[in-house]
């Protein structure tokens, strides 16, 4: 992967203003954390709905995933989990400072590999389905994810979940900057993973698979593996950012938080489609606007939030179908490196 | 790479956006005490939050025009800034946050609902903001240790258990089979415990133990079951919904049980909208309007139904009442604390030992109301079909006679 002088300085840009961000803007870490584990969602999405062309409503299944094992392995590292959960319990655990690092260190990692390996188990099966029938299936998984959690008593069932409060460390401001960091964190290790496998042949075969599947495969190329490696990275990473948002949020509900495909599952398609799918720039563009929209209409709609976010949406379809980053494309192609011949441009307009 | 440019652009435009929005209104501003509270005002729960923000709105009006909190010699008046959590805990875990650290807010009322209050309290926790909440009774919020969580009510493994107690006695002691279908979320969940402890108690067996999903529509396979295994009491608890939803099919399907006993009866307002279909439902209840408790600003139950159904043209069920109570625990709190340091306020409120129209208040360690009892009332018609909600236990307060068992559907 190489990496040009402009771009250079674009990313060092990026990363220190993530750096500085807590400190510029104390007070909004906690949105700041959010936009990290969205773009992180978005970005992922966009592998498969993007790159792939199947339009995945499953990965909210490791999102949720993710945040169950990540507070279940913080917690039962240290703690007999059943009876931390139980909701007649008269115990109170608490974490020490070192219990709750390692554990979260720990609950990270199982929250990232054991979603991986499920998403290439179930990619195994239902991989095979295409266009319509990939999508309602997908958003199966979702909807009984959230339901079987709900009645697994050892994790809370019904009751929910509480996760370990942060520690007295350091300052008030020491859990905000904590979890931003993580997530940010974690959003560089997305952007270079998936640049990096933007720029092999392994993203040439993910559009040879969405341009058309059958003629990929009569090309030789497996698509089957190629269709679960991806999934499975999707899924690498739906797992950290859900096990980071667990932690953040506090608390952990089966319908409500975790497997939330009502609202993340959903919001992380219509990021995607926002800031222009099948582009690596366009989800961080798309969840960006989004949130920041997302949070103004609730600041300044109360009550109406929804109706500025639905008004949004259809804005966004009729105007930019094709996303931010697809607009911009049209408007500015030569900012984008392609050369737009004006005569046959014009050709083509007489034509019409 | 010239698309690098509008990238910046765009960043150093959000960086904008951020760094002029930070508006900082401290908590007392003036001659004002602004509270924050998140409350349910769209969603699943959106009809309870709206009970919970009438009865936040009606004791602030309240509290200020008859001379408001005095603090230090001074008069203050109560102000909230409201936000709506969309009956989602993450949400509401985000606007604590934010009343908190953007809006300046350093003392906290409760949202609707023990999971949004369970995903609140670590919040307020952290930040030291002492929080009044009036709608979470899931026992587990009592028993995490928080220090600067109170709630006015009763916790909820208390809600049924007499409706336990009262089959048992009407069985002259001997125990009874017991069906019971509880939504699956923490307060549901907490009542079912209780009931199940009450099961144990009084060496009664459950027949059928159901989970109902969490946007309650349809019970109809859990009352097939109880039309085939005929228990002497059904128990259902899902919030407004879950009631609703109860009674609907009830009398569509013509299930016969000798005693229905539910949660949030008022707060769906069954009696208004299903008529003698819903008679003889056995609710518990925080409180009712016929309870004969007193204060200076609500005088008793029966003026603050008046006054709320003048002001709101709705009876108030007992989710605005105890959300009434609420400002009034923390007006008395500011004015024993006489200041508005946290932990002083926090110490106050711990200490908090009065009576209001709603009940009595007393907190035990873990922030619980333990001086308030729960109420059971039954749903009563007259011949013309105008349907009360009358006290039967406990014995102390009942205005009216339990009727058991309900008649059949075909003698009705």
């Amino acid at each position: 992967m190489s990496i040009s002088k402009n771009n250079l300085i674009l990313y060092i840009g990026i990363l220190t203003f993530g750096i500085a961000a807590p400190f510029l803007f104390p007070a909004f870490k906690v949105q700041l954390s959010i936009l990290c584990v969205l773009i992180v969602l978005a970005t992922t999405w966009n592998i498969q709905g993007g790159e792939m062309g199947y339009n995945s409503f499953g990965n909210i299944l490791f999102y949720g995933l993710g945040m169950y094992l990540c507070a279940s392995v913080q917690v039962g590292m240290f703690f007999p989990l059943a009876e931390w959960t139980e909701s007649g319990g008269e115990k109170t655990f608490v974490h020490t400072p070192t219990q709750f690092f390692q554990g979260m260190a720990f609950g990270l990692l199982v929250a990232a590999f054991v979603p991986a390996i499920v998403a290439g188990l179930i990619g195994y099966s239902i991989l095979g389905l295409r266009g319509h029938y990939f999508a309602i299936c997908t958003l199966g998984l979702g909807v009984a994810a959230g339901e079987i959690s709900g009645g697994i008593e050892i994790i809370g069932a019904g009751q929910g979940f509480t996760t370990p409060p942060f520690p007295d460390v350091g300052s008030l401001d020491s859990r905000g900057e904590f979890f931003y960091f993580l997530s940010f964190f974690v959003l560089v290790l997305t952007f270079i993973t998936v640049r990096g496998i933007y720029s092999t042949r392994f993203k040439l075969i993910l559009n040879a698979i969405r341009d058309n599947e059958d003629k990929a495969e009569a090309m030789g190329i497996e698509t089957m593996k190629y269709k679960i490696v991806g999934w499975m990275i999707s899924a690498f990473f739906c797992g950290l950012a859900g096990g980071i948002m667990g932690g953040l949020v506090g608390y952990i509900d089966s319908t409500d938080v975790a497997f939330d495909g009502r609202e993340m599952g959903v919001f992380m398609v219509l990021m995607a489609i926002l800031g222009g799918k099948g582009t690596l720039w366009g989800p961080i563009i798309g969840a960006t606007v989004f949130h920041i929209f997302k949070e103004g209409f609730w600041t300044f709609f109360l009550g109406w939030q929804y109706v500025a976010l639905g008004v949004l949406i259809v804005v966004i379809v009729i105007y930019f179908p094709e996303g931010i980053m697809g607009w911009l494309r049209e408007k500015y192609p030569e900012r984008f490196g392609e050369v737009v011949d004006e005569k046959d441009r014009k050709a083509q307009v007489e034509l019409k | 790479m010239r698309l690098n440019k509008i990238i910046l652009s765009f960043i150093s435009a959000l960086a904008i956006l951020f760094s002029t929005s930070v508006v900082s209104l401290a908590k007392v501003v003036g001659d004002k005490i602004v509270l924050g509270a998140a409350i349910s005002l769209t969603g699943k729960y959106s009809s309870n939050g709206v009970h919970t923000q009438n009865g936040y709105n009606m004791a602030v009006d309240r509290i200020n025009s008859m001379g408001g909190v005095k603090v230090g010699g001074k008069t203050y008046k109560f102000d909230i800034i409201y936000y709506d959590d969309e009956s989602n805990p993450k949400r509401a875990a985000q606007l604590a946050e934010r009343l908190i650290s953007q809006d300046g807010v350093e003392f906290m009322l409760g949202p609707y609902s023990s999971g949004l209050t369970k995903a609140i309290a670590p919040v307020t926790e952290k930040y030291g903001v002492p929080m009044v909440e009036a709608n979470g009774a899931s026992r587990s919020l009592f028993t995490k240790g928080y220090k600067y969580l109170f709630a006015v009510l009763a916790p909820a493994n208390l809600y049924l258990d007499v409706a336990i107690d009262l089959a048992v006695e009407k069985n002259n002691g001997k125990g009874v089979s017991v069906a019971m279908a509880f939504e699956q979320d923490a307060f549901s969940q907490d009542v079912r415990l209780g009931v199940l402890d009450a099961i144990k108690r009084t060496g009664s067996k459950k027949v059928i133990d159901d989970k109902l999903p969490k946007e309650l529509n349809d019970m109809a396979a859990t009352l097939v079951k109880v039309k085939q295994m005929k228990p002497d009491v059904l128990v259902v608890s899902g919030h407004t919904k879950g009631a609703l939803t109860a009674i609907r099919q009830i009398s569509e399907m013509k299930v016969d049980v000798p005693m229905l006993a539910m949660t949030h009866c008022d707060a769906a307002k069954l009696s208004k909208q299903h008529g003698k279909n819903s008679q003889y439902a056995l609710c518990a209840s925080q409180w009712h309007k016929t309870l004969t408790y007193k204060d200076d600003f609500f005088k008793d139950g029966m003026t603050y139904d008046a006054d709320f159904t003048k002001e709101f043209g709705y009876a108030p069920p007992y989710q605005a009442a105890e959300s009434s109570a609420a400002l009034l625990v923390f007006k008395d709190a500011f004015e024993r604390a006489n200041s508005f340091d946290q932990k002083k306020v926090r110490d106050a409120l711990a200490a908090t030992n009065m009576q209001t129209f709603y009940g009595n208040i007393k907190f035990a360690e873990g922030g619980q109301n333990v001086d308030k009892p729960m109420v059971l009332f039954q749903v009563m018609c007259d011949d013309a079909g105008k349907c009360e909600n009358k006290v039967v236990a406990p014995t102390k307060w009942a205005s009216a006679k339990l009727i058991h068992p309900i008649p059949s559907w075909s003698k009705r």
